[in-house]
């Protein structure tokens, strides 16, 4: 008898430590996620999704039909199969699209990428609907715009610099950035610029600013002039 | 009845008001908030120009290398910090530049000295005669904006010239830019923002010093690899289509859809998701970027690699990888020459490849021919000499002799030692000729692949 509760007793705490593990320990990648699941792992997920620009709704620890459109999307962009569901090699991929960095000793350091988000969202305000290269372009202009001496030399700097940019006066810069726009952060950031040098871009049909449309002309990709 | 209607008016009256005047409360609130930011912007920006000014003194004056080196960075950070003041405060799009010019110069130029004195050079009679310039130059700046400091405190200076009441009402008032406001601006400023305004002005008048520094090597005034003849637009497109077949499209369609201006000037060719870009000088293919959606990936890293290395042989290029970023359905990679075990940094080929067919989607030649020349480096230092600079305990695990860009648009050769110390791994370059630490890299893993700082 007395064994007997032993053994009860030892399955209801067998019971606990699974639930509590699954609702409470749960980490992302320890079950597939679908549409219906809940809980800190579905959150986890979601917040990765929406630091690579996929659009998930509230961050609410809820699989519904956003989070799953976001996967979908995600999955679509990323080369992988397209079925909604985060399984291992879902969550693996995303894990590696923004997992931490580590120095040789394998200590964390951080994501290092620290302005790569202002930069898309900077790309995203600017230059949404524009070709993708049309997006690396407005990125490669901030960052060359770095490299100048008539410009301050962050990038948070030149993107707050008071009317440079018409997405910060209207608080468009707030709004979180498309997947293109940080991809194409990404690209402009590992030294691509379409435009050969541009420090300044404009969209004809828009303005009539005299000193914007007296800067020396390089070309023109989509709807913006990329200038000197 | 009636009563209860005029009651009921008086009351939406009262509600309006009181909705009013709180709305007027929170605009003011916040006007005082930006008025804040702006002071203390500015007050900050004194306060730093003046640091600056008595360090460039200082780095003038300094005698021994190490306290040339002292003052001379100090003043390269302070004129950061400067301009980080400038860049808050209201302007237009070009409104202060010339003033953030000045400053960002002067900092290049002392950094770039001082790094210099830091690799054994000492001062020519060039440098210090710069060196004056810039401190003379700056003194007048500061003079200027210590004086609009002390008018605000004293007079009250505006923080901006007060626009006509009319304009204002109907908000036609357009700042005038800077050139403007300079024009029959001789006399006091009338407002902060006038102030810079003219001192912005004058600066645009001065001629720049001359100096080589970090900005001089940044922008590509001649590409090197490329030969002066210039292609027509026939022969671009030509070379456009052959680029093409070559990485999978054998049946292409281009369109010319413009060109580029300036030193790397381009032919523009698109086709649906096609970007492709041909230099006018030489026709070489520059830039191409295929803004396909990718398909389910059919191919690990290493296949792609494979396919890549294929296909970059049938484009005669044979260079090595120096760095893989994988992210999953693309590879990103950089390659490099390399010529009897000599790497050439500055010669760079950067790959995009989708793992779903192994094709290039992404290909930037741009600074291969940037920077490609035929160059005569010799080195002077053995490995175990240039090992002999290295710090103690630094534990090498692979060196080889490489070429580099180093400040002042110049080239280095180097012994490159890639190694570990005390839990963090570095690059450290070893001048080969003169044994100098040129340069060091620290090495951060990323999930995606290795990072350089």
């Amino acid at each position: 008898m007395l064994a007997n509760k032993r053994v009860w007793l030892g399955v209801i705490a067998l019971i606990l430590v699974l639930i509590l593990t699954g609702t409470v320990l749960g980490a992302l990648g320890d079950r597939t996620l679908s549409q219906g699941s809940r809980g800190p792992e579905v959150t986890e997920l979601q917040k990765k999704l929406v630091s690579l620009g996929y659009v998930v709704g509230n961050v609410d620890g809820i699989y519904g039909p956003k989070t799953k459109a976001a996967v979908t999307r995600f999955q679509k962009e990323r080369g992988l199969k397209v079925d909604g569901i985060a399984g291992p090699q879902t969550i693996k991929e995303l894990k590696l699209l923004t997992g931490e960095s580590t120095n040789a000793a394998g200590k964390t350091v951080g994501p290092k990428n620290v302005d790569i988000n202002l930069l898309a969202r900077c790309v995203s305000a600017e230059a949404r609907g524009e070709p993708y290269i049309g997006q690396v372009a407005v990125a490669a202009v901030i960052l060359n715009r770095l490299k100048d001496p008539a410009f301050p030399n962050t990038i948070a700097d030149i993107i707050y610099q008071p009317l440079a940019f018409s997405s910060v006066a209207d608080g468009q810069i707030n709004m979180a950035p498309t997947s293109s726009a940080l991809k194409a952060a990404q690209e402009a950031v590992s030294g691509v610029d379409p435009t050969g040098g541009a420090l300044y871009f404009f969209n004809p049909a828009k303005t009539k600013n005299k000193f914007i449309w007296s800067r020396p002309q390089i070309m023109q990709i989509g709807n913006h002039i990329f200038t000197r | 009845m009636r009563n209860l209607g005029i009651g009921l008016l008086g009351l939406a009256l009262i509600l309006s008001l009181a909705w009013g005047f709180t709305e007027y409360r929170q605009a003011a609130g916040l006007e005082v908030v930006a008025e804040n930011q702006y002071q203390r912007s500015f007050r900050d920006f004194a306060s730093h120009l003046d640091q600056l000014e008595t360090d460039l003194a200082k780095g003038r004056v300094a005698a021994t290398p190490g306290q040339k080196v002292l003052y001379l960075s100090q003043a390269g950070s302070i004129s950061e910090a400067a301009v980080k003041d400038l860049a808050q405060l209201p302007a237009e799009e070009n409104g202060l530049s010339y003033i953030g010019e000045f400053l960002n110069r002067a900092g290049d130029f002392t950094r770039t000295l001082a790094y210099q004195i830091s690799m054994g050079h000492t001062p020519t009679v060039e440098d210090e005669k710069t060196l004056a310039e810039v401190h003379e130059r700056l003194l007048t700046v500061n003079q200027t904006v210590q004086d609009l400091l002390y008018r605000v405190d004293t007079e009250g200076l505006a923080w901006v010239d007060k626009k006509p009441f009319l304009n204002r009402l109907i908000g036609f008032w357009q700042a005038g830019t800077a050139e403007a406001a300079a024009e029959g601006a001789d006399g006091p400023a009338s407002s902060v923002r006038s102030g810079l305004d003219q001192l912005n002005a004058s600066l645009q008048k001065l001629p720049p010093f001359s100096y080589v520094g970090e900005y001089e090597s940044r922008s590509v005034k001649e590409p090197l690899g490329l030969p002066k003849q210039e292609v027509d637009k026939d022969t671009a497109l030509k070379a456009a289509k052959e680029f093409l077949s070559k990485i999978g499209y054998p049946e292409n369609n281009l369109q010319f859809s413009g060109i580029s201006q300036g030193p790397l000037g381009v032919y523009i060719f698109t086709q649906d998701n096609l970007f492709l870009t041909v230099s006018k000088r030489g026709g070489k293919v520059l830039i191409y970027r295929d803004q396909r959606d990718l398909n389910e990936r059919t191919m690990d890293a290493r296949q792609g690699k494979e396919k890549v290395a294929q296909t970059l042989k049938e484009l005669d290029w044979n260079m090595v990888l120096t760095s893989t970023e994988d992210f999953g359905g693309y590879l990103q990679l950089e390659y490099v020459t390399e010529e009897n075990g000599v790497r050439y940094y500055p010669d760079k080929l950067r790959i995009t490849v989708a793992l779903d067919k192994g094709q290039i989607i992404a290909y930037d030649a741009t600074p291969y021919y940037a920077y490609h020349q035929k160059r005569s480096f010799v080195p002077k230092l053995t490995l175990e000499q240039a090992k002999a600079k290295l710090r103690q305990g630094f534990q090498i695990k692979e060196n080889r002799l490489a070429v580099i860009p180093v400040i002042g648009n110049k080239e280095v050769l180097a012994y490159e030692f890639r190694g570990i110390y005390q839990d963090e791994e570095y690059l450290v370059y070893i001048n080969a000729q003169t044994g100098v630490e040129e340069k060091i890299q620290r090495i951060i893993k990323t999930p995606r692949g290795e990072y350089l700082q």
